[in-house]
């Protein structure tokens, strides 16, 4: 089953919408759904154009396919545990918190929050995202704890914070505190980053780049190859008696 | 008429031994209070009935129908804004959270442009703190990180540390040891006995450095880091080590750079390594006299300190999310109401633009930068002057200011109320 929703040109086009209902499962019993711009409840087809190709049993089977301008559109695939979001264009923030299965593509850019919490799936975008990626909630131990993310663009700031599990591969350049608080998983940024894996207690986090500003509390310990590269592998953080271990083409201290 | 032991309503300090003099309606002498204290009591030139924009010039209206005006804003609104707060009582406060509740709006106060951060770090790994006066009785050592108490807080330094007796210090002034740390020498530098340079930006790097340093892990540190030397940190290290009791106290200068939330939870958890090796606090050098009082009352009628978003009816926290300078740069509300603060002569240029495209009712007594925004502005009796009402000190001790004036203006709750009624009635 295909289910296309395009977005409608909004009166009030800057007030984001909520719309936590377009997750795959959802669309099994039909369309009778609803999304909200800000205080006010809409039904789904006042704020999209909605076709329908198709049936399907299992949410397995069903594909949403967004369009239009869909930048201020959050929370779409939160708690998604089966199928495939496609995001013709741009996505509003917290899009696939907490997934756990399926799959969501996003051709454009991605806003802050992407893919938060997740236990498992994938999500792949294909333009740059902004800050918070595959991260945790505020004052939350465990950010992202399975799943694969990846970015074809750049990263924002705080880039797979408190990451807990899964990989994150962005292909760009990341932010600041890229892989801060690491406890378990695997980072990787194809680019230049700044203080990566900052206060880091275990997991993995690869620079391919030169790590900026390098946070002075990792220990050296010596070359290694990995994919083709020489990188130089530290362990730490020290500052949080962390066992984590930190590669990066190049770094830079701020001395 | 002498006042005594006033409560003074301009910072965190929130001083209550301040004597204020009173001639008819007007305060002509304030003792004890510094300079910015005074200022605010002899305060003049306030705004004298509610006024409403009419094309280019500014048209007297009553309260009542302010109040009216506001209340439909609110109410029509999609996405209302409640910005402010830190400038009034706790009473208003509380009324300020029922009507967003009501009508669905999002309620943010000052900390998210000043100490937020401190407080998301605070909710990662907790608040070793006390209050002021364990430090002015016990503290040996004082640090100031990112923070000028000379030029912000300037009695701060009188009444708690630097120039405080201490009951547990036999020569405080000579025994208590302060450290201060910025990126400039400041006027507080100055008065220290040891000051730490740092590079702007550098904050994380020095405290990762120093709570590795505490751990005796010193070979692994550059001889450098952000423009400090090893051997400085070394002594700064041991400095806090052999102190009896050492309290921290940061301002904006490491809440607001780079790293933000980051370089308060590394601080923080730096403490937390001192205190394996002797008692050590931390606290925040908060700037509005009741911006403390304003995370109180948000946290516990809502469970968040501040950035809430009630559009769904429940209580959100997302701050870069839900908070004012976020709503307004991404243009994401459509009417804001402003009490007790001044956003259009501290927030960025982005989100001024769109306060000047929405229509914005203010609670203020003085004409002030966001006069210029508002479609109409309801002056109020000043907390502290001529209103009383539950303030929280920096350190969290709930202080009643009183009043040491009357007038016919309406305190900030009343109006609230008056306002929230009308509200009630329509919804």
């Amino acid at each position: 089953m295909k289910v296309t929703l395009a977005m409608k040109p909004m009166t009030k086009g800057f007030i984001p919408i909520e719309a936590e209902s377009i997750v795959p499962k959802n669309f099994l019993s039909g369309t009778d759904l609803s999304v909200w711009r800000g205080n006010r409840e809409l039904r789904l087809d006042e704020a999209f154009s909605v076709s329908v190709e198709g049936s399907a049993d299992r949410a397995e089977d069903v594909e949403v396919v967004l369009s239009g301008d869909t930048c201020r559109l959050k929370r779409v695939g939160e708690y998604m545990d089966a199928g495939r979001i496609t995001v013709l264009g741009g996505i509003g923030m917290h899009c696939g918190n907490f997934m756990s299965g399926g799959t969501i593509e996003v051709h454009g850019n991605a806003d802050g929050w992407l893919g938060r919490e997740m236990a498992g799936g994938t999500i792949v975008c294909r333009g740059d995202v902004a800050d918070y990626c595959a991260s945790g909630y505020r004052g939350g131990r465990k950010g992202m704890k399975g799943g694969t993310v990846e970015v074809f663009g750049r990263a924002g700031d705080f880039l797979a914070e408190s990451l807990a599990g899964g990989t994150v591969v962005v292909h760009g350049d990341a932010g600041d505190m890229a892989g801060a608080e690491i406890h378990s998983g695997t980072l990787v940024v194809h680019g230049n980053c700044s203080r990566p894996a900052a206060n880091m207690k275990g997991g993995s986090c690869y620079v391919y780049g030169t790590a900026r500003g390098m946070i002075p509390t990792f220990r050296k310990v010596g070359t290694v190859q990995h994919e083709g590269r020489t990188l130089i592998q530290f362990t730490g953080d020290l500052a949080n008696r962390g066992k984590g271990n930190l590669f990066v083409k190049d770094y830079e201290y701020l001395d | 008429m002498i006042v005594k032991d006033a409560v003074c309503p301009f910072c965190g300090c929130l001083c209550d031994d301040i004597e204020v003099e009173v001639e008819g309606n007007r305060v002509v002498a304030v003792t004890n209070a510094c300079e910015l204290g005074m200022t605010k009591f002899m305060g003049e030139k306030r705004m004298k009935n509610p006024i409403l924009r009419d094309g280019n010039r500014w048209k007297d209206i009553t309260y009542d129908e302010a109040i009216r005006y506001a209340a439909d804003m609110l109410l029509s609104a999609e996405r209302p804004l409640l910005y402010g707060w830190s400038g009034t009582h706790g009473e208003a406060q509380c009324v300020g959270v029922h009507m967003a509740e009501l009508i669905h709006g999002v309620i943010d106060n000052t900390s998210s442009v000043c100490h937020g951060p401190s407080i998301l770090a605070i909710q990662e790994v907790g608040h070793p703190g006390c209050t002021l006066g364990v430090v002015k009785n016990r503290a040996d050592l004082v640090i100031y990180w990112g923070s000028n108490p000379i030029d912000a807080h300037p009695r701060h330094l009188s009444r708690y540390t630097r120039y405080a007796e201490g009951f547990f210090l036999e020569n405080a002034f000579r025994d208590r040891k302060v450290i201060v740390v910025d990126v400039r020498k400041t006027e507080t530098a100055n008065i220290a006995d040891e000051f730490i340079q740092i590079k702007p930006g550098g904050d994380y790097a020095v405290l990762s450095a120093l709570r590795a340093i505490v751990q005796g892990k010193v070979d692994t540190i550059p001889r450098t880091v952000a423009g400090v030397t090893r051997a400085q940190l070394v002594r700064v290290a041991n400095l806090c080590k052999s102190a009896k009791f050492g309290a921290v106290y940061f301002g904006l200068g490491l809440t607001m750079t780079q790293g933000k939330y980051k370089n308060i939870r590394n601080a923080i958890e730096l403490i937390s390594e001192l205190n394996r090796h002797t008692k050590f606090t931390i606290s925040a050098m908060r700037g509005h006299y009741n911006v403390y009082g304003s995370n109180e009352v948000n946290t516990w009628m809502t469970g968040y300190p501040f950035g809430i978003d009630f559009s769904r009816g429940i209580a959100f926290y997302n701050p870069g999310e839900t908070t004012a300078v976020d709503i307004l740069a991404r243009k994401e509300c459509d009417a804001a109401l402003i009490v007790g603060s001044d956003p259009a002569a501290h927030f960025p240029r982005r989100c001024l633009e769109h306060l000047a495209d929405i229509p914005v009712v203010q609670l203020d007594p003085y004409p002030n930068a966001t006069t210029a925004f508002c479609n109409v502005q309801i002056p109020v009796a000043v907390t502290g002057i001529d209103a009383e009402g539950t303030a929280y000190r920096m350190d969290g001790v709930p202080i009643r200011t009183r009043r040491v004036l009357s007038t016919d203006y309406l305190s900030d709750e009343e109006v609230l109320s008056r306002m929230y009624a009308l509200m009630q009635e329509a919804s």
